[in-house]
């Protein structure tokens, strides 16, 4: 990796005065010091995080139900955190608990994984030039090997977000607290915001300025309720990634679906809500052909590429699995 | 301890093995020469102390603990970093390489040319220079400022698209089989009862050893070289240097104490080791260069992509009369060396024909790995073994039990079928869930059979010496790449000695010890057993002899027994023994013979395996493998189960998750790290058994097979016939992935 110098600030304010346009931030660094030693990125300073516990850790209940998670919460803490003990939360605990693997998951802060790289095999390796990272025209995996890449939203780029949290947030509705440079810049923004409204090649792959901290994750009360789940796909259940992901949120009363959040991941360049599914189902009986016609009808907008036609199929089925846990029916 | 004491003896002795589960066992008396000076083999009778057993490897915990010194962990005074600048290109020629520009470079202390302008760049990787500095992130920033300009040629990147590629429709060779000797091969395929045919195709895998190829090397002011490497040939490496920097081998020194893994790659110097001796003798500092992960992935050399072909048929009682087999290989830029092969056995009593060819691409060159081209070629052979059995209307254990021509493994066969529960496990109705299990789960059962060929070979030493103390060493210059061999020499010695595993104290991986064979082609354990035992044998007699000398008694009435001393009606303990050697340690180097005609110049094996399909998704897991195998005398059965377990894991790999990707364009490899190569990890892991099956086989003094290749031709197709079991339809392409299960699952409905 290049020469950076290494900034170990005290406080948030501190951290966020450090950071600027050559600077980046570490959390446990798992994404960000790959990308330096593949010479992926090359900042000038990298601002570590991990000291900040007292402003970026923890998790706290509020008295009327939602929980804050701090962005250095680590994805294990929050596969085993009894604050998220509500079937409602079962999501985010089963997203986080799947994610890579124990050494992973006991470093790995909620704030890096929402924010960490895409996977894209082109992007990854220095010697492409790649239309994302700023070295090429256009995207080598839409006409190259893409076995692994975007089914759906993608514009010029088919890298697909690789986080396991945030598909599994997006349905619980959770928001974004960010700091500035500034104390009061601070704003809360649902996690959907997050991510770029139009991702295209050039487009980075989160809205967070340079200086910006992610401080935390709000999960609404209204999440506790119901019962959500997620489930996932991938080729080996050591050290890999999801192929296709998929998170749902229902609350079920008096034998009908009264609310319904849905979202996909692995599938596209941000979280992949499906919206349309949960209007879909809402007001309906859960049931295995419910879900199962809701998906795929989902799919029917898919475009697959040349190496990735299976993940249709594979996300459909996870798309089903994910419904019928959080609608709490038997395999 | 007895040696044959005129020149030549005849000695009758009995090999074989006893027979397991119901089996009949096979016992042989046969009668070999054993030439003066060796020791009499082992044989079925024999009863052993030590060999056999459970003895933990001697250096696990010198391993798990860090304490191992690796190449990788050798850093002495001064020493520099050096990495190659390779070609960016696949193919082309090298046609303008400015090194000046880095020579200024912070920390930079030498930049060499390794490929003359002009000369052909054969894949993306091929070494074109190299640099040291002092650290190894200068060396990176300098090799980014290298500027090499290539003209650039169009030789494929994937096997597929070679111009004499068999045609693929649909995955299946579509083209007519050779005119060559095709009379008797047409003529048995048409008085066949009923015949199958199928194309396999596996793609390309690479050794991902965890210890990176390389070296450190310090080249001296005497002009002797001395390198600390990661490598499965001490000697090999020795000789290539010295060829390499025209040095006396004598003056190159090689140590290889430790190593973490080779797999078939790791044989010789190869370009990094070359240059890190020239970057060497350049600086006059030590330097190291330890490939890189994409490296190891890229230019390390790799299991060739294959296409194979199979007909054949079976006669009215389900015999395989006829057995055509066609292949080609991708080995890379090499061009040969792709060759596949399955199990012999089966084609006993068939007409055979057999073609092969290679496709030559630009990409890295195939090297020997595991078994070169047999699990390949045993996943199509197997392959076509379930069409035949299924033509037969056969279960697969039965049409096994019916073709294989070998008592032993007949005898392993039923052994494991019962031990794995096969009648329970194979699935009735293949493509049908089982009983209990939810509809979207298939599972199925598969089994195949495991051959290796070799039992070593003479031309190596091994030097047992005896303290005053009552230590014992054993030596060899061979290296332990992982099999355990260490402590097989430790009990070897032991046995031999009659005294304790911990009383030896065992060094290997220095050229200053006597030759000893590279660890290819399963040869390690029956080339040096034999000659470590013989060591161990001389040193006893010399033993003797100073006891002789010291207490006075005649030397033939001094004889060595049960680990001590009967001199003339007096016992002296080992240690009693010992304190008469004086300060000077005996030291005896031990040898080897050429094989006797003992039981079986081959060994056998087989496996089986139980996978679970969901078919929504297409993911397969591997739920249980169990391995019978035998490897003649097994020396220490814990280590050769784990050898056993080993080569399934990998196998696990191979047939499900492995394959490097290239992108065909840039004719880079994609996937060349850890994090995108699919390798099995710790949730993967089935349930996994190793049964040895111990088999006297009386070809030298000891009658140990080596184990490293056996076992992993059998594993990736009994996974692949399991997965067919279950899903009631095959998938003839490696490795078996969510994709390609969905889309055979598809074609079926
Ligand atoms: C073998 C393996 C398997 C994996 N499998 C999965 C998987 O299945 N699912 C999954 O979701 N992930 C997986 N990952 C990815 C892993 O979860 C992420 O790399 C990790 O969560 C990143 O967290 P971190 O704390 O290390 O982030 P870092 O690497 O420190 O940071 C990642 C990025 O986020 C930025 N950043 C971090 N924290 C903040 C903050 N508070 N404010 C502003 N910016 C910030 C950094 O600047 C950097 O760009 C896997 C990783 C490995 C190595």
């Amino acid at each position: 990796m290049n020469a950076f110098e290494l900034s170990l600030p005290d406080t948030l304010a501190d951290a966020a005065r450090k950071a600027g346009p050559n600077s980046a931030f570490k959390a446990a660094g798992i994404d960000l010091i790959d990308r330096l030693k593949e010479r992926i990125d090359d900042p000038e300073t990298v601002v570590d995080l991990l000291r900040l516990r007292d402003e970026l850790g923890g998790i706290q209940a509020t008295a009327n139900g939602a929980v804050r998670l701090g962005a250095l919460t680590t994805l294990q803490e929050l596969a085993d955190a009894t604050a998220l003990d509500a079937p409602g939360f079962g999501a985010l605990r089963e997203a986080c608990g799947e994610a890579a693997t124990p050494q992973v998951r006991a470093r790995a802060t909620l704030g890096g994984n929402l924010l960490q790289k895409n996977r894209c095999w082109y992007y990854r390796s220095n010697a492409f030039s790649c239309a994302h990272d700023g070295s090429g025209d256009r995207c080598l995996a839409w006409h190259g090997e893409n076995k692994f890449h975007a089914l759906f939203g993608t514009v010029d780029c088919v890298r697909v977000h690789p986080s396991n949290a945030a598909p599994a947030l997006v349905a619980l509705g959770a928001e974004v607290e960010i700091r500035g440079a500034d104390a009061d810049s601070s704003r809360r923004i649902p996690i959907r915001a997050l991510y770029p409204q139009s991702p295209a090649a050039r487009a980075p792959e989160h809205v967070l300025a340079d200086e910006e901290i992610l401080v935390a994750v709000h999960l609404p009360a209204s999440a506790a309720a119901g019962r959500s789940a997620y489930r996932e796909s991938r080729e080996k259940l050591s050290f890999d990634w999801a192929t296709t992901a998929a998170a749902a949120h229902l609350v079920v009363e008096g034998g009908k679906i009264a609310r319904a959040s849905v979202c996909l991941g692995a599938v596209a360049p941000n979280p992949w809500p499906l919206d349309d599914v949960a209007e879909r189902i809402t007001g309906q009986t859960p049931s295995r052909e419910l879900f199962a016609d809701a998906a795929r009808r989902a799919f029917r907008r898919a475009q697959p590429l040349r190496h990735n036609a299976y993940k249709v199929e594979v996300g459909q089925a996870i798309l089903v699995d994910a419904l019928a846990a959080a609608a709490g029916l038997e395999d | 301890m007895s040696f044959r004491r005129p020149p030549r003896d005849e000695h009758t002795m009995k090999v074989g093995f006893v027979g397991r589960g119901g089996s009949p066992g096979v016992s042989r008396q046969v009668t070999v020469d054993v030439p003066a000076g060796d020791l009499t083999p082992w044989d079925l009778d024999t009863k052993f102390k030590t060999v056999g057993g459970r003895t933990d490897r001697l250096d696990a915990v010198a391993k798990v603990t860090g304490r191992a010194k690796y190449a990788e962990d050798m850093r002495p005074a001064g020493m520099l970093y050096g990495v190659l600048v390779r070609a960016t290109i696949p193919d082309g020629r090298l046609e303008g390489l400015d090194l000046d520009a880095v020579r200024g470079m912070p920390g930079v202390r030498a930049a060499i040319p390794l490929k003359d302008l002009g000369n052909r760049v054969r894949w993306v990787g091929d070494p074109v220079a190299a640099i040291a500095a002092d650290t190894l992130d200068q060396a990176y920033d300098a090799l980014a400022r290298v500027k090499a300009e290539y003209t650039e040629g169009d030789a494929p990147i994937d096997f597929r698209d070679h111009e004499n590629a068999p045609a693929l429709r649909d995955g299946v060779v579509d083209e007519p089989w050779p005119s060559q000797d095709a009379a008797k091969i047409e003529q048995a395929l048409a008085d066949c009862e009923r015949t199958a045919e199928g194309t396999w195709i596996c793609e390309v895998q690479t050794h991902s050893s965890l210890e990176p190829h390389g070296l450190v090397a310090h080249f001296q002011e005497d002009d002797s070289l001395e390198v600390w490497a990661s490598t499965q040939a001490v000697f090999g490496v020795q000789s290539g240097l010295a060829r390499a920097m025209g040095l006396q081998p004598a003056k190159v020194r090689v140590h290889a104490e430790f190593v973490g893994g080779g797999f078939g790659s790791k044989f010789g110097p190869d370009a990094e080791g070359v240059a890190a001796a020239r970057l060497s003798k350049e600086t006059g500092r030590p330097v190291r260069v330890l490939l890189s992960r994409f490296e190891e992935h890229t230019c390390a050399g790799n299991r060739p992509s294959a296409i194979m072909r199979i007909r054949a048929g079976v006669d009215a009682d389900g015999k395989i009369t006829a057995w055509d087999y066609q292949s080609w290989g991708g080995p890379g830029y090499a061009g040969r060396g792709g060759g596949t092969r399955g199990v012999p056995q089966w084609t006993h009593a068939a007409v055979t024909r057999n073609s092969q060819s290679d496709l030559a691409t630009a990409t890295d060159a195939g090297r020997s790995m595991r078994a070169p081209g047999w699990p390949q070629g045993n996943f199509a052979t197997e392959g076509m073994l379930e069409a035949l059995a299924s033509e037969a209307g056969m279960d697969s254990l039965a049409f096994r039990l019916l073709n294989d021509p070998d008592p032993l493994r007949q005898m392993e066969w039923r052994i494991g079928a019962e031990r794995f529960g096969w009648a329970d496990r194979v699935n009735p109705t293949p493509g049908k869930p089982r009983e209990g299990d939810a509809p979207r789960i298939l599972r199925g059962a598969g089994l195949a059979a495991a051959f290796w060929g070799q039992m070593g070979r003479p031309g190596n030493g091994a030097t047992c010496r005896i303290h005053q103390d009552g230590t014992v060493e054993a030596r060899s210059g061979a290296q332990d790449i992982g099999t355990g061999m260490k402590t097989l020499m430790a009990m070897l010695t032991a046995e031999e000695l009659g005294i304790e595993v911990a009383a030896v104290k065992v060094t290997m991986g220095d050229s200053n010890d006597p030759v000893g064979p590279g660890s290819g082609g399963s040869t390690t354990t029956p080339s040096l057993a034999p000659t470590v035992r013989h060591a161990a044998g001389l040193a006893a007699r010399q033993l003797c002899e100073r006891v002789a000398d010291a207490l006075g008694v005649a030397p033939e009435k001094v004889t060595y027994r049960d680990g001590g001393i009967d001199a003339d009606g007096k016992r002296l303990s080992f240690r009693e023994a010992c304190r008469h050697v004086g300060p000077n340690p005996i030291e005896a180097t031990g040898q080897r013979q050429r094989n006797y005609e003992g039981y079986a110049e081959h060994i056998c094996g087989c496996q089986f395996a139980e996978v679970e399909v969901d078919t929504h998704t297409g993911v397969v897991r591997v739920t249980k493998m169990l391995a019978v195998q035998d490897c003649g005398l097994v020396l220490n059965e814990k280590l050769a189960e784990s050898q056993v377990i080993g080569a399934m894991i990998q196998g696990l790999s191979y047939a499900l998750h492995e394959q490097r990707v290239m992108d065909r364009e840039v004719g880079r490899m994609l996937n060349g790290d850890f994090l995108h190569y699919k390798v099995a990890g710790p949730a993967d892991m089935p349930e996994l058994e190793a049964i040895m099956q111990p088999v006297a086989n009386g070809m030298n003094n000891v009658g140990a097979a080596g184990l490293g290749e056996a076992p992993a031709v059998a594993a990736p197709a009994a996974i692949a016939n399991a997965v067919a079991n279950a899903l009631g339809v095959p998938v003839r392409h490696l490795p078996i992935t969510p994709d390609k299960v969905l889309a055979a699952l598809a074609k079926r409905r």
